[in-house]
């Protein structure tokens, strides 16, 4: 019998486990299991006899090792190691046009001037996005984000972009994984019980450092609660972002061009760091028409070096949160730690409304925010020294800003429409930074209330209750 | 040819064996379908375009061999991830691999609802009838009776029966090729190399969602020796799973998107900004001495269609384009239609601080219960205006108020359409408590119709007539 001349198997034994699934594949007989154990593993490999051999390769059909057995013409090379062949010689030309080496980066086209906007706050984000570059959306309806995506859903299809109506927030914020690990700005809109449902995921998205913009349009909880404004995920947003090291930056606009503006940095920074950034709206802010001005130019987004695309420049790329080793998890903390740092360094904003010589200072943000102005203006006018520190940064809070007008300030006044998550941050990052504050009240709301100016005034001029 | 890496440099770091080794258990079938993915994605020439969403599961560390674009995703999430992927960039291959406990526990409902979507992507399901990274629990697809760390005397009734998502898959529109393969004989491998290939050409060829279910062996966690399992593959496993094709549609390609649009002109026309020639705006009209503060609330009430929140935009974008600040907030009960429709509307000289009205300066009552409901809350010197026409016998209201009853429904009937009486309102409040010029609102009138001119004429006179009714109503 005339042995064709295709090329036998090969094995290095080292890398056979002495599963035999390849003696029952081989029709020959030409493998048996092993006797001797091999001493670089512990385990038996198997015995190859290839003189009956014909070069049919079910045996490497069979091998669950890449480098169990394999073709004689696949042995290593002088130096040990495997080479593959040249992906351009093997494959041959390329559809996909590869992108070059390191990061493309952003296109910032110039706007032409536009009269000023009438927009809902959704709408404002949704348009703020597509100045940004975002072309894929993905989200599930809830009351009260929903317009945004609405809108996004009738435009982006115009735009050759995406709205999907993912089958629940858990699906879409992991298409946002995907989307974002392959390079590109993309959004939700959501609101708290969906915000709870995306946490899992974007606890994935900060271990893999994968950008993505968070649009929570806060109602009121716990639970179904209602969908009146209640500033109640400040906690989530600030110390929950599901399991592990987990920081993002948070924006807290009170006004719409606010929810214009923050969402347009919200992806500069989001890509800046290689981390999801959250915009946090109350029902108020989300639902309220007012007036907007557009920014003097758009983003086409370029494309990172690190993005997962699927060519040939981005082909040794990798999306994953997974170290197994602990010290590589631990390094991998470390890293994170060092980019919370600078961001905190970095990213901190505030308003200040009449800080200057403020004895009597007011913290709010969104909503609450503008009533806590007009009650700073009443205050005013009856002689006291009020001013309002808002928070444009929940995370990280201010405290830098606050630090300096510390010293001349007698009493802090929080006003939330929450159950005093706002100061529960501020206390952390008075805390922190060693600061020991003046005595701290507060003015709350909860359940879709917001503090009407009359109690934030009163507040102002008299605490009802005092904590230090 | 394979699309392995040459060496496995994440793999423990690559040191010592683990740089061409696996972490799968000897026999694994899942190291059979990853030789054969390898070589289909080798044979097709589409490494450098290939995308790999890895599991949780065994399959986790996917990444560490295959030498193609590589994403790690949440346990059963792999399908949206991948999905996120050839949304981003459709040219690229993307490709799901993903075990029973990822695929069809704890990510059914991704499974089904993107397979449903029927976009070209490929889902690889390794099923072995078992949990094997968390050590041998019960899965979805275990068999009945079979013992696993979590059903110790066997699956029961109970715990129902295995979920056969093959078949499943493939009665769903959205795909166009299900086969359910196994790896247990050279010629049912065969068969697995050529489903996967085929299913890959699919996605290649912007043909459709393709599903391959494989059978495969987890020796170590059915306590058994790969000789062993491939022959309970083969008689237990294939007998609650059918092997065979389960779908397959002749389908023309049809999966293409154009290059995502970033045309200023695109994306402003379609936002409804209006480029404007860069012209100095006219300076705010002085804020009228007649009013009592430097910012106005006002509510409209009514019910759902009664148009008080068009109504309500129109005054704020009025107030916008005045030069002033403005805002409208509007609160709605829960009914989707026919229910309340309130609005708060503040103008503010310079900025609007307060944008709810509990107080409002003036409320304007489209129904009954709103009159009842809000007219409390105007301070002394407001403004309460209602619709006479639906509200007949109003109820109590507070001294100190200037009352109008204006018949709004029945004015704008008598222009021809009762739809317009919120633009009455809107006219008797001009004329009532004028707080904006009036070309000015007039001129946002025109604006807002401005794609519908022939409507322009009945709301101008609808406007006027109801600016007309307010030196004709008789105070309350």
């Amino acid at each position: 019998m005339s042995v064709p001349a295709r090329p036998k198997p090969y094995l290095d034994p080292q890398y056979c486990k002495g599963c035999l699934r390849c003696i029952e594949a081989c029709p020959r007989g030409c493998l048996t299991a092993g006797t001797a154990l091999n001493p670089a593993t512990g385990l038996v490999p198997v015995e190859l006899h290839l003189d009956n051999c014909n070069g049919c390769t079910l045996c490497l059909q069979a091998c669950p090792e890449p480098y169990g057995l394999r073709l004689e013409t696949d042995r290593p090379g002088p130096d040990g190691d495997f080479v593959l062949e040249d992906p351009a010689k093997l494959f041959g030309e390329k559809c996909v046009p590869n992108h070059s080496e390191g990061d493309l980066p952003d296109d910032r086209i110039a706007l032409p001037p536009c009269a000023p906007m009438v927009l809902k706050g959704t709408y404002a984000i949704a348009i703020g996005a597509l100045l940004a570059g975002c072309r894929h959306v993905y989200g599930y309806p809830i009351t009260p984000s929903t317009e945004g995506a609405e809108l996004m859903a009738k435009i982006l299809p115009r735009l050759n972009g995406v709205f999907v109506q993912a089958v629940s927030e858990v699906a879409a914020v992991n298409m946002m994984y995907g989307t974002g690990g392959a390079g590109l700005p993309c959004m939700t809109f959501t609101s708290s019980p969906g915000f709870s449902l995306m946490l899992e995921g974007l606890s994935y998205l900060i271990g893999a450092e994968v950008p993505g913009v968070f649009v929570n349009i806060m109602r009121g909880g716990p639970g179904l609660g209602n969908i009146a404004p209640e500033q109640a995920d400040i906690k989530l947003a600030c110390r929950g972002l599901g399991h592990g090291n987990t920081r993002a930056l948070v924006l807290a606009p009170s006004t719409p061009q606010e929810m214009l503006d923050l969402t347009v940095e919200a992806f500069a920074l989001s890509f800046r760091y290689r981390n999801p950034v959250i915009i946090l709206g109350d029902g108020y802010l989300g639902q309220m028409t007012g007036q907007v001005r557009l920014p003097g130019s758009m983003i086409r987004p370029g494309l990172p070096a690190w993005a997962v695309w699927g060519d040939r420049a981005h082909r040794h790329n990798l999306i994953s949160s997974i170290a197994l080793a602990e010290s590589d998890l631990e390094a991998h903390n470390e890293h994170l730690n060092r980019k919370y740092a600078a961001i905190a360094a970095c990213e901190q904003r505030v308003d200040c409304h009449r800080c200057g010589d403020a004895e009597v200072l007011v913290i709010a943000c969104n909503t609450p925010a503008r009533m806590a102005k007009g009650a700073v203006e009443s205050a005013r006018a009856q002689g006291v020294k009020a001013g309002l520190f808002r928070p444009v940064t929940l995370w990280p809070f201010p405290i830098d800003a606050l630090a300096e007008i510390l010293p001349r300030v007698r009493r802090l006044v929080v006003v939330e429409a929450g159950p005093g998550q706002l100061e529960d941050e501020l206390r952390l990052a008075l805390s922190h930074a060693g600061i020991a504050p003046p005595p701290i009240s507060h003015v709350r709301r909860c359940g879709g209330i917001l503090p009407p100016e009359a109690e934030i005034l009163a507040g102002l001029l008299a605490p009802a209750e005092v904590r230090t | 040819m394979s699309a392995f890496y040459g060496r496995f440099s994440r793999h423990a770091h690559g040191e010592g064996l683990k740089a061409h080794s696996t972490h799968y258990c000897p026999g694994c079938g899942h190291g059979v379908a990853h030789r054969d993915l390898s070589a289909a994605i080798a044979e097709l020439g589409i490494q450098d375009r290939t995308v790999l969403i890895s599991p949780v599961g065994c399959a986790v560390f996917a990444h560490y061999y295959f030498d193609v674009g590589n994403s790690q995703a949440a346990h059963g999430r792999a399908p949206a991830v991948a999905l996120g992927h050839k949304l981003a960039h459709p040219e690229a291959v993307v490709i799901s691999y993903q075990g029973d406990g990822d695929l069809a526990s704890i990510g059914l409902a991704e499974t089904i609802s993107i397979a449903q979507l029927g976009l070209p992507i490929t889902v690889l399901f390794i099923n072995n009838a078992i949990y094997g990274m968390t050590g041998g629990q019960l899965a979805p697809t275990s068999l009945m009776g079979q013992k696993t760390t979590t059903s110790p005397d066997g699956r029961m009734p109970a715990m129902g029966q295995p979920l056969k998502m093959a078949e499943l898959i493939a009665q769903l529109d959205g795909p166009v090729y299900v086969e359910r393969v196994a790896l247990y004989s050279a010629r049912e491998r065969a068969k697995a190399r050529r489903a996967i290939k085929k299913a890959i050409t699919l996605q290649l060829e912007g043909r459709g969602y393709a599903f391959i279910e494989i059978i495969a062996e987890c020796p170590t966690h059915l306590k058994m020796t790969p000789q062993q399992a491939e022959e309970w593959v083969k008689t237990k496993m294939v007998e609650a799973f059918p092997l065979g094709v389960k779908k397959d549609l002749t389908v023309e390609p049809w999966f293409q998107r154009p290059a995502p649009l970033f045309t200023p002109e695109a994306v402003l026309g379609l936002s409804g900004a209006e480029p404007c020639p860069e012209e100095e705006p006219r300076a705010p009209a002085p804020w009228p001495a007649h009013l009592p503060a430097r910012d106005i609330a006002f509510k409209l009430a009514g019910s759902g269609g009664d148009g008080a929140q068009t109504a309500a935009l129109l005054l704020t974008r009025a107030a916008i384009a005045e030069g002033y600040d403005a805002t409208a907030i509007p609160s709605y009960g829960p009914e989707s239609r026919g229910g309340t429709s309130y609005a708060d509307v503040h103008i503010a000289e310079r900025e609007v601080l307060n944008p709810a009205a509990p107080a409002p300066h003036a409320l304007i009552a489209f129904n009954a219960l709103s009159l009842a409901k809000f007219a409390a809350t105007v301070p002394p010197g407001g403004f309460i205006l209602y619709d006479s026409t639906l509200i007949t016998a109003p109820p109590p209201l507070p001294a100190g108020r200037r009352i109008l009853p204006i018949p709004f429904t029945r004015l704008a009937a008598e222009l021809g359409r009762p739809m317009v009486k919120n633009v009455v309102a809107l006219g008797a409040l001009q004329a009532a408590l004028p707080l904006l010029p009036e070309d000015r609102v007039l001129a946002t009138l025109q604006h807002v119709l401005k794609d519908k001119p022939s409507l322009l004429p009945l709301n101008a006179a609808a406007f006027a007539a109801g600016r007309a009714a307010v030196g004709a109503a008789a105070p309350a």
